[in-house]
């Protein structure tokens, strides 16, 4: 007699539903938002250092592999705020009384209407 | 006369005083699409192999007894038809992240204590005194947790959650939603004592927020949701009981 059986979890385990794959995918992608974040520490360390270390770490970003890099990397960014957004409801419900603000309308509210607000202000300081 | 239309059932099968191993067994089972795979498998615990075990009662999405894996998703077999898998095989497994007694039935042992530690009930210390009257209600209180409020205890979201497949600690979808659900009760004074319990270890932490509990929930509980705004809640308190360690705690609702 063996007794109660226990079944281990296979290590592949995010290869066994779609959703885990989503998920994985979720959270591989903040690795780009980090290296974003890592490239804006280099290129205000590099600011920091003067006129010329600046420019040339502006001609090292502009070669085509950092152009590539960048492609990806915003792609992945992307996708990772996507897919957090469209979280935000479920973890931020707005009530309002009885009901609850749809799901697209509070993923609005609370992430893409920042989101582009934000955004806005940003391109707008940098480009006027 | 036509022939019978028949369908496979492939049926996970271990009998612990004589079986090592889990096996499967092949069963041919008369197709009807009124079916669902439930009455498949008492079809042939009726019919051809009285020793298959399973778990079941109301046939109705009621009592969360019939859980089961169909083809590697978390159901209620008493909800999944059999036209929905038509003519292929159907493979039926006891729900995973569980321990298997016997066939096609798990342990519920490690889940009730979890239940259990979260107190799904309303706590308040003049309990029994009712010279005030009912505990009054609103429509828009009772909205703030009626969704919580719908769990029928089916334990699908931990077979479909890959961190309470690993981590013991966690408390699981199913019974933080329930705490939730309390927490958000109007009528609850004991958010306190269910923090003490949420608070510690991986407990609530473990939770990264796969979501899949909530995609296979038959009630639409949504114990995703719940879990991260109870995170929230959790937080809150954290950190105010490491800002004021000799503090009051959460006084509650």
């Amino acid at each position: 007699m063996s007794g109660r059986l226990h079944r281990p979890q296979r290590w592949a385990w995010f290869l066994e539903r779609p959703g885990y794959l989503l998920f994985m995918a979720r959270e591989l992608t903040g690795f780009f938002v980090a290296g974003y974040l890592v490239v804006l520490l280099v290129t205000l360390g590099r600011l920091g250092g003067g006129e010329t270390a600046f420019a040339e770490w502006l001609q090292t970003l502009s070669t085509p592999g950092w152009t590539v890099a960048h492609a990806v990397a915003l792609a992945a960014s992307v996708w990772h705020s996507v897919t957090w957004f469209a979280a935000v409801p479920q973890a931020m419900p707005i009530q309002l009384g009885e009901k609850r603000l749809p799901a697209p309308l509070a993923a609005v509210v609370m992430g893409y209407g920042p989101w582009l607000t934000v955004t806005t202000i940003i391109v707008w300081g940098v480009l006027r | 006369m036509p022939a019978e239309q028949t369908m496979t059932l492939e049926i996970f099968r271990y009998h612990p005083e004589t079986d090592s191993e889990p096996r499967f067994q092949a069963y041919e089972v008369p197709y009807d699409e009124d079916w669902v795979v439930l009455d498949a498998i008492n079809w042939i615990k009726d019919h051809v192999d009285g020793t298959l075990t399973h778990r079941w009662s109301c046939r109705m999405g009621v009592c969360g007894s019939c859980g089961m894996m169909v083809n590697g998703d978390p159901k209620l077999t008493c909800a999944a038809f059999l036209k929905d898998y038509y003519p292929r095989p159907v493979k039926v497994e006891p729900l995973v992240n569980f321990p298997v007694e016997r066939d096609l039935v798990v342990s519920l042992d490690g889940f009730m204590e979890k239940l259990e530690a979260v107190k799904p009930y309303i706590i308040r210390d003049d309990v029994n005194d009712t010279s005030g009257g009912e505990y009054l209600q609103s429509p828009a209180e009772l909205a703030r947790y009626k969704q919580y409020s719908m769990c029928i205890n089916c334990m699908l979201c931990y077979a479909a959650c890959p961190v309470a497949g690993h981590e013991d600690e966690f408390l699981g979808p199913a019974a933080l939603a329930l705490g939730h659900r309390y927490n958000r009760d109007s009528r609850d004074r004991g958010r306190a004592e269910r923090l003490d319990v949420m608070l510690a270890g991986e407990a609530i932490w473990g939770c990264t927020f796969v979501g899949e509990c909530t995609a296979v929930c038959p009630k639409h509980v949504d114990p995703a949701g719940a879990i991260q705004q109870a995170k929230a809640v959790a937080a809150q308190e954290y950190f105010r009981r490491f800002a004021m360690p000799r503090g009051a705690k959460d006084a509650g609702a």
